[in-house]
């Protein structure tokens, strides 16, 4: 049997306190361990907001949620700070770096964050991740003179940093070019692959979602399909049924950054 | 720690602009407390040593003698025992002198016989004040050696020294004779063998020193003595002495310099609260300075505190980012102040200078106000931070995160 990373029971999240908004409606979700999985769905369907309870940022208003054997729910705010350092990486649309500081700096942060120091103790790992994002030669870079694919991919090395079992993608590929889109989604893959790590990601990008090996589709607060889908699967076989929002919504946000 | 150390230094790099101003800001404001406060510190010190440094501090007379003080122009305070009955006066002096030297914190010690008298001179007749003295002991409190203009120091026999206005007025010079009248009216010739300037008028009118001998053959004091005058280390413990004195021996009083310039005391007092409220202000002011500058540094890195949030930095741990950020602000901002304070009263004091080139204001740098400055700054510095800290601790990492 294969092992659940993530058991999500009767997840219901509310927004407002006098005005109240509903946006999950008592989801129930098991995500297996080093699975690649993509949330679809239109905007205000709850995708991010799903992403966000899971990834331990935003708080459900009730529900059970289990994330490796651990139940969340009771977690103090210290504890899930721990917990979402030890546990979960992530990578944002806007690759969120701090410009402050150097791509190697930014990389080690998760772990000076948890063991309190600020030394260059753990430079090697920070080296080899950069060089598996292919970012050899930019180590001591000040993250804004790197462009925006770049800065992606430290970004992804640094939500690798402290070997996090999952993580956790809000449209990594969302402002970035078709062909740097590709590479960012080949690198995803490999780290898949060899470290076992469980992806879960938001995207809009119907490429990324087809080649996963689960979709997730969301409609207001709902999942509305849950599609276990193989690599072998050709694109096309995909298009067939693929929503035509993933279409829409792509070039929309594409507008809407510029 | 070191993590939050780090960005919290990397934060305040980062604003390069925003950080200079407002370290700036902080030195101006430590500079003007350190500058005034030595100046404050040095003009007080100067005051206390013009009122008491060249008089005695504690004077000590017979029980029932009543002691004047007197106004003199310079604005110096000097004290002045006049004698209505020349009877009285301290017995047994050599005992109390003794009693007086066993206390360490005593410095100088010069038994004294006052009296008053007239000095003749072809028509002119001036009132003077006779002051026998061993004259190697009153020149510990008075100076006397290093304030003679003409002659020299030596009172044996019927050696006097006069002040230079006496000597001026009675036309004077060193080896002439002078005819005394004491009040008794005991009539003598003494010889001037010294003219001295105590740097007071007054004095340098109706001041001759003589010997204690001849002075009290003069006065006819038989065995006694007017008064012992003490200087101590510590002008402020002289009253606590004074009455320490007083205590243990009979028959005499001690009487302390603060007794009869209250004036002078509640002045220094009132200088001194001024000082501390110039520095309450200044201080005010550099906490608001910091307070606003990290307020904004909040708002401007709500990003990278929501990023921090989201890899796991606890509430905590952004908040003490700030706090840091506020107290290395305080910490070198007042460093530096304190150095450009003590640069600027020492170019205060080069650039003030009277005719002869001393310079006018006195400056006194004290460590322990710099340690105390720099300690406050930096208290004053994590004070300010602790309500942008606090915003911090509650910024959510989702705002940020959503909003991009």
């Amino acid at each position: 049997m294969v092992e659940k990373i993530i058991k999500i029971n009767n997840l219901v999240k509310v927004y407002g306190v006098e005005v109240k908004n509903e946006v999950l409606h008592g989801l129930d979700l098991e995500i297996n361990k080093g699975e690649f999985m993509s949330i679809i769905g239109p905007s205000g369907s709850g995708k991010s907001t799903l992403l966000n309870i899971l990834g331990t940022l935003d708080n459900a208003t009730s529900g059970q949620i289990i994330i490796n054997d651990e139940d969340i729910s009771y977690f103090n705010e210290k504890k899930l700070a721990l917990f979402r350092n030890k546990n979960i990486g992530f990578v944002f649309q806007f690759h969120h770096l701090l410009p402050e500081f150097s791509s190697a700096e930014n990389v080690m942060m998760p772990y000076w964050i948890n063991n309190g120091i600020a030394d260059d103790s753990l430079k090697e790992r920070a080296y080899e991740l950069l060089k598996l994002v292919e970012l050899e030669g930019f180590e001591e870079k000040i993250i804004t003179k790197l462009s925006g694919g770049q800065k992606q991919r430290v970004a992804i090395a640094r939500a690798l940093m402290n070997k996090p079992a999952i993580l956790m993608a809000d449209e990594p590929t969302g402002n970035l070019d078709s062909e740097t889109t590709e590479r960012v989604y080949e690198l995803l893959r490999n780290i898949n692959a060899e470290l076992n790590t469980t992806f879960i990601i938001v995207t809009h990008d119907r490429h990324i979602a087809a080649r996963s090996d689960r979709v997730i589709e969301m409609i207001d607060g709902y999942i509305e399909r849950d599609i276990y889908t193989h690599q072998e699967r050709e694109e096309k076989e995909w298009q067939e049924f693929a929503p035509s929002y993933c279409f829409l919504c792509e070039d929309e946000d594409k507008k809407e950054i510029k | 720690m070191w993590f939050e150390i780090k960005v919290a230094w990397r934060f305040l790099k980062s604003g390069k602009t925003q950080s200079f101003l407002i370290l700036l800001g902080i030195i101006i404001g430590v500079s003007v407390q350190t500058f005034l406060g030595s100046l404050i510190g040095g003009l007080q010190q100067d005051l206390l040593d013009q009122t008491v440094g060249t008089s005695p501090h504690i004077t000590i007379m017979s029980e029932d003698q009543t002691p004047r003080p007197l106004q003199i122009k310079n604005e110096k305070m000097v004290r002045l025992i006049t004698f209505s009955d020349k009877d009285e006066g301290i017995n047994r002096w050599q005992e109390i002198e003794n009693n007086v030297r066993g206390i360490k914190e005593i410095t100088a010690i010069s038994p004294t016989i006052n009296g008053s008298g007239f000095a003749l001179r072809g028509q002119k007749n001036l009132a003077i004040v006779i002051r026998g003295v061993n004259i190697e002991q009153a020149d510990q409190i008075y100076y006397i050696n290093n304030r003679i203009l003409e002659g020299n120091y030596d009172i044996g026999g019927n050696k006097i020294l006069i002040g230079s206005k006496l000597a001026e007025e009675l036309e004077l010079k060193v080896g002439d004779s002078l005819k005394i009248n004491s009040a008794a009216g005991i009539s003598d010739r003494f010889i001037v063998n010294g003219i001295f300037n105590l740097g007071s008028a007054d004095l340098n009118k109706s001041w001759i020193f003589m010997s204690l001998n001849r002075a009290s053959t003069f006065l006819d004091l038989k065995d006694k003595v007017s008064n012992i005058e003490l200087q101590v280390n510590d002008v402020f413990q002289a009253e606590e002495l004074a009455s320490l004195i007083s205590k243990e021996n009979t028959n005499i009083k001690a009487e302390s310099w603060q007794e009869n310039n209250q004036q002078l005391l509640t002045a220094l007092q009132s200088q001194s609260s001024s000082s501390i409220v110039i520095q309450v202000f200044v201080i005010i002011a550099v906490t608001l300075g910091i307070a606003s500058v990290l307020a904004v540094s909040v708002v401007q890195k709500s990003r990278q505190i929501g990023i921090l949030k989201a890899m796991g930095a606890t509430n905590r741990s952004v908040a003490l980012v700030f706090l840091l950020q506020g107290a290395f602000l305080g910490i070198i901002g007042s460093i530096i102040g304190s150095f450009s304070g003590i640069g600027l009263s020492q170019l205060f004091v080069s650039l003030v200078r009277d005719e002869a080139g001393n310079p006018l204001f006195p400056v006194q740098v004290d460590p322990l106000f710099i340690i105390i400055s720099i300690t406050v700054a930096t208290i004053a510095g994590m004070f300010a931070a602790l309500i942008p800290a606090r915003n911090s601790a509650h910024l959510s990492p989702m705002e940020v995160i959503s909003n991009g």
